[in-house]
């Protein structure tokens, strides 16, 4: 990032606009109608990676390979391993970052409903600690991130 | 262009001629690159965004598309895939229930099995679909019934999509009728169960363990469903239901079985919790409901198959992501469809929809297809400007501009509304 800001600065130099101690936003509008310049996100929005081409294979197989994945972070919090060893066994935790806030009734409904409708393999006290867990980090009070 | 003054500029664009110097060559537009990325999540109001607001992803056969959720897949179609009124398969969002996607399927042992109350079980390869039967074609927009879900107050649980689970495409492939044909359905069916190839990790009989949809067997809806094997011309990509898929126009997403596997005539109406439970609306005039009566336990609901898609119209451009230099006229361009299709007529509002003029439709794909539409708006000042669309279809349905809601999410289809900056030129 840090050679990214300087070509910017460098521009503005070129253009004689670039006076010691200030920033490249204040200088760039000694430009007409400019208003910002060099102004560089060091985030990776945008980055993607390329695949590559099928092999040589003319059989009846048709194959993508594996799914990626993408699944932020959990909230810190107690119960968090709870989640994601439990609920990741048939989806990732993506389905509960995704979600808007949701009251804690809508919480320990979704957790029953996976349970007794889909058949999720949780015992009693585990279920209380993920519902205990979804209610402290995704209401509309709780909610950070 | 060579030279051309401001006057005759405006004309030009005015015209019309604009677009028919472009039709059919520029057709992408991208919004700049963002300064400022959305937030992570919306709520607890609505979602005010065109599209859900999560990151764009890759996943095999697709083209960059806005990630719902990795494990089972769900993947949102960004705004500007919609200028066109086909949306190209690598693009197509894409839908999943449960997490075993098939990521490799063998040709030599794969069949579509035709069973249960039918006089001659079938068992047929890819390739005796495609040479054994006649090929037909249709143009249908496949919509997941949430379809812009993060819009309904309160908010409900389920994928938060914004208006991008939709698409629309040219299937071609098989008749199912000709199939049930070959079959030979007995006498006292009353439904027919779909299933595919992708499952879950749940306990049998549970809604973990497989996704089966089913349809009446006198849906009229069924006389124009396909078995489809070629999806805008092109073998369907994996994650849309290589190797075949139901195609069932005018129908929600969700009876649209990809990797179609099974085909079963049924006896008696299909308990499983897909059908029983699953995918229900309430039994009320357009399917809308109150929390109130929704937690009350009371209320009757039905399948959202017994319904067709409601009409909806959509802006696509310009979607608000750039400033607009005031003196020049504004190409307002858009889609509009409806299950009881065909669209009639689609409405342009430069006012937050208190007047209505009629916009100019695109070419007529079918009555199922993407309609697209245009309008030269000419806006009157700088400052903030609300423009919106409606729809009509030949049924006489209007698109309304009261919001729908149930405890599912279903069935959204309210007029759409654009706010856009105009500024100062001078």
């Amino acid at each position: 990032m840090t050679g990214n800001r300087c070509l910017g600065i460098v521009l503005l130099a070129a253009a004689g606009a670039l006076a010691p101690g200030s920033t490249a936003l204040s200088q760039a509008t000694k430009v007409p109608g400019l208003v910002q310049e060099g102004n560089y996100d060091p985030g990776n929005l945008g980055m993607q990676m390329q695949p590559a081409p099928q092999n040589g294979d003319a059989g009846a197989v048709y194959a993508v390979g594996p799914w990626p994945t993408y699944t932020p972070p959990l909230a810190d919090g107690e119960g968090r391993e709870l989640v994601q060893s439990f609920c990741g066994i048939c989806h990732s935790t993506t389905y509960i970052t995704m979600q808007p806030p949701l009251t804690s009734a809508t919480w320990e409904a979704a957790v029953n409903k996976m349970i007794g409708t889909f058949g999720a393999p949780i015992p009693e006290p585990s279920a209380q600690a993920i519902i205990a867990y979804l209610k402290s980090h995704y209401t509309p009070e709780t909610r950070k991130e | 262009m060579g030279r051309l003054s401001r006057r005759s500029l405006l004309a030009w664009l005015g015209s019309g001629a604009a677009g028919l110097a472009l039709g059919g060559q520029a057709r992408a537009q991208v919004p700049p690159h963002a300064a400022t990325p959305l937030p992570s999540f919306t709520g607890p109001g609505a979602n005010p965004y065109w599209n859900g607001v999560n990151p764009f992803v890759s996943y095999p056969q697709k083209l960059p598309l806005l990630r719902m959720t990795d494990r089972g897949i769900q993947l949102e179609t960004s705004r500007p895939y919609f200028l066109s009124p086909f949306t190209p398969n690598a693009a197509f969002y894409v839908r999943y229930h449960l997490e075993l996607i098939p990521n490799a399927v063998d040709l030599s042992t794969w069949r579509l099995s035709l069973e249960g109350n039918v006089e001659r079980p079938l068992q047929l390869s890819f390739d005796e679909l495609v040479k054994n039967f006649k090929a037909v074609s249709v143009a249908a927009v496949n919509q997941c019934s949430g379809n812009s879900r993060s819009r309904f107050q309160p908010r409900v649980p389920g994928a938060q999509w914004g208006n991008g689970a939709m698409g629309n495409a040219r299937w071609t492939g098989v008749r199912l009728r000709e199939l049930l044909a070959s079959a030979g359905i007995k006498s006292v069916t009353v439904q027919l169960q779909f299933q595919g190839l992708d499952r879950g990790p749940g306990p049998e009989g549970k809604g973990a363990d497989a996704v089966m949809k089913s349809l009446d067997l006198t849906d009229p809806a069924l006389d124009d469903a396909l078995v489809a094997y070629l999806m805008n011309d092109e073998p369907l990509p994996m994650l849309n239901g290589f190797p075949i898929r139901l195609i069932v126009p005018g129908k929600f997403g969700v009876y649209w079985i990809k990797h179609l596997t099974w085909i079963r005539a049924l006896t008696s109406e299909d308990t499983n919790y897909w059908m029983a439970t699953a995918y229900h609306i309430p039994d009320t005039p357009k399917g809308t409901t109150t929390p109130a009566e929704a937690a009350s336990g009371t209320l009757k609901t039905v399948p959202i198959g017994h319904v067709r898609m409601p009409v909806r119209s959509f802006i696509v451009v310009p979607d608000g992501s750039s400033k607009l230099p005031s003196g020049l006229p504004v190409r307002v361009q858009g889609i509009a469809f409806s299950g009881d299709g065909p669209v009639a007529k689609v409405e342009f509002s430069e006012d937050d929809g208190r007047s209505w003029v009629e916009a100019t439709l695109g070419t007529d794909h079918g009555p199922y297809s993407f309609r697209t539409w245009e309008h030269t708006w000419r806006p009157s000042r700088a400052g903030k400007h609300v423009i919106a669309v409606r729809a009509s279809d030949a049924k006489g349905n209007v698109q309304p501009d009261a919001p729908v809601w149930n405890p599912g999410g279903y069935l959204w289809n309210r007029v759409e509304r654009q706010a856009l900056i105009v500024g100062t030129a001078s």
